[in-house]
């Protein structure tokens, strides 16, 4: 019987990664086709579009082509600046600090490039790049310099200014490319999650032993103030979770209270009407902060 | 209503769960109930309605979760972000809870014989005295129980919980019971209200919101996440095993997550302790650098002293907590 149990189980497993697999080509396919179309057609494969993990955004907007597979000349860069730049004021809602959260294996550094430059050209002030391998910690040049060249690129030589600090565990090294400018980019692993915490609660307890204040004072106002101080921005109001894992995997437990969490497929060959669909349904997010 | 519902499943849900069962099961499920208020507007019902239903479809869950063995459940009831409701509300809910606690305790037999033991997690100094004193009697009475484990947060958020845990530790340091430098995140975890349990393995969210809301987060950094759009208390047996099948198929990567993550840790706990060793061994040693073997016998000396030392700790933060509850009860018992 139980032989039978788990043939059965192995079934459903194969057809929800067949459906899945069904969902992704269909995407694919129905992408030039109208909105209507689209959502009849996954409502017929009911079953995968509930155990899509994360909410995946829902709207597909009119595909523009065009957006970033053209050479760059002055006047086109140009007219995607101002048109990402009001795409952004349109929003209901911007955040002003946006999560990426990759769970794939072996990111691709063009792709984040231009997550991040879109986001900063949309108007978010603080990008936070993350995976639970701690690989763009380790290799922080290359995406750094794969940013400023998309930044060129997308944006020509008028937008590549840009702040680009890298959170450094520990010790204070922060590589600054051109200073001036609000949009920052973090570059996160997992020391800064839990690690942090523990840190900062290392730092509490020395002072209670030397004496300098008890243990009565430690309230959570203290210890926001010490992990907000090594970090310096503002929590992040969305992280847009990337790939097929459905979990956090360590990233920022103390700042992610209020986050909203929207998940996109994957992070390869992604376009600029994923994230503008991402953040068009944050907008319509509404906090009630506990009331 | 009642707490615990007998009943078997019927034959497609028990076709069902064993098929689920063949696969790997959570042990531990955390779930954030939301969708009571907006359920009772639905139905043009009261709120109060709305919460009862709500309370209603736990009882229900925890027998889904019976039958599916899963052995611990977790629960959102009341956040302290709460307290900014309407007084109305806020009353109507603490009334609901007395009347909860009290049927609880009217069911005792019920609870020993299916072998529950109730726990609430939160700053429980936030609350009236009478609900402290009804919720301590509910611990007291159940902790010896152990088929099966329900964890509620009541007057809870996720960074009072981790700042309660730093302050346990630094209340530590104060009794001379551990140094600044045993501070360390397994350590944080055991001073956590939810010291006695596993991490959870699966956090469902109802009525599509797709955030924490301040519940778990140290606990649930590598669980799987699940946001379905159901209301609370039109949750189905059919929507939790969506969730579980959606465990399963984040089974394999999470559990490497998770073995990264303890790994890593470990290795930082190592260089910790060599970082002490090797400070003590510069201020007692003899001016000539230590050779490996003695690096290594200083090394195991000190992380077996150090766990000794969190021991006695923990030990102590135990007496603490249980006297907590104790005097409560036998406060209660008294008046």
């Amino acid at each position: 019987m139980a032989l039978l149990y788990g043939l059965l189980w192995r079934l459903l497993l194969v057809l929800v990664h067949v459906n899945r697999a069904l969902v992704v080509w269909l995407r694919v396919r129905l992408r030039s086709w109208k909105g209507r179309l689209w959502e009849r057609a996954v409502a017929g494969l009911l079953l995968p579009v509930a155990l899509a993990g994360f909410p995946d955004h829902q709207k597909k907007l009119d595909q523009n082509p065009d957006a970033n597979a053209n050479p760059v000349t002055g006047n086109r860069t140009a007219g995607r600046r101002s048109r990402w730049l009001s795409d952004g004021r349109s929003l209901e809602k911007l955040p002003v600090h946006i999560g990426l959260l990759v769970t794939e294996e072996e990111p691709s550094y063009t792709d984040i490039a231009n997550l991040v430059v879109w986001c900063m050209a949309v108007g978010i002030s603080y990008v936070s790049v993350y995976d639970n391998h701690g690989v763009f910690r380790k290799n922080n040049s290359h995406l750094l310099e794969e940013i400023v060249r998309q930044q060129q690129d997308l944006l020509g030589a008028e937008g590549s200014k840009c702040n680009v600090e890298f959170l450094s565990h520990g010790s204070d090294k922060r590589q600054h490319h051109v200073v001036s400018c609000s949009p920052t980019v973090k570059v996160l692993s997992p020391e800064d999650g839990k690690q942090s915490i523990v840190q900062a609660a290392q730092q509490l307890c020395r002072s209670v032993e030397n004496k300098e204040r008890s243990s009565k004072d430690i309230s959570v106002s203290m210890l926001d103030v010490l992990l907000r101080e090594s970090k310096n921005v503002p929590d992040p109001e969305l992280v847009v979770k990337f790939g097929p894992v459905d979990s956090t995997l360590g990233f920022l437990p103390w700042h992610i209270r209020l986050t909203e969490f929207i998940s996109l497929p994957s992070h390869r060959n992604v376009s600029y009407e994923d994230l503008l669909s991402v953040l068009q349904r944050f907008g319509s997010c509404q906090q009630r902060l506990g009331h | 209503m009642s707490w615990i519902r007998e009943g078997e499943l019927n034959l497609l849900e028990k076709i069902s769960a064993n098929i689920l069962k063949a696969g790997p099961m959570p042990k531990h499920v955390a779930f954030i109930m939301d969708g009571n208020r907006r359920f009772a507007r639905k139905k043009n019902m009261e709120r109060q309605e709305g919460h009862m239903q709500g309370f209603n479809k736990l009882a229900e869950t925890l027998r889904w979760c019976k039958h599916l063995d899963i052995r611990e459940v977790t629960v959102y009831a009341f956040s302290i972000e709460n307290f900014k409701r309407s007084k109305n509300e806020v009353d109507g809910l603490m009334e609901l809870a007395r009347h909860k606690f009290e049927k609880l305790l009217d069911e005792w037999e019920n609870l020993e014989k299916h072998g529950v033991c109730v726990r609430v997690l939160g700053d429980l100094n936030m609350l009236p005295l009478d609900l402290q004193q009804l919720i301590a009697k509910a611990v007291v009475s159940t902790k010896a129980h152990n088929k099966c484990f329900l964890n509620v947060c009541f007057a809870y958020t996720s960074r009072y919980e981790i700042t309660n845990a730093v302050r346990e530790m630094a209340w530590g340091v104060e009794q001379g019971l551990i140094k600044a430098s045993d501070v360390s995140e397994p350590l944080l975890s055991e001073c956590l209200y939810s010291n006695k349990s596993p991490n959870p393995d699966l956090l469902i969210r109802t009525s599509g919101e797709v955030r924490l809301s301040d519940f778990l987060l140290w606990q649930t950094s590598h669980s799987c996440l699940v946001f379905q759009s159901v209301l609370w208390p039109e949750y189905s047996f059919w929507n939790l095993c969506e969730a579980i099948l959606q465990y399963q198929l984040n089974h394999t990567s999470i559990q490497k997550a998770r073995d990264l993550h303890r790994e890593h840790q470990a290795f930082q706990q190592l260089e910790a302790d060599r970082a002490c060793v090797a400070e003590h061994l510069q201020h007692h040693g003899n001016g000539k650098p230590a050779d490996a073997q003695r690096r290594q016998e200083a090394l195991l000396r000190y992380s077996t002293c150090r766990e000794e030392r969190i021991q006695d700790f923990l030990e102590a933060l135990k007496r603490k907590r249980d006297s907590f509850f104790n005097d409560l009860w036998s406060d209660g018992v008294s008046t």
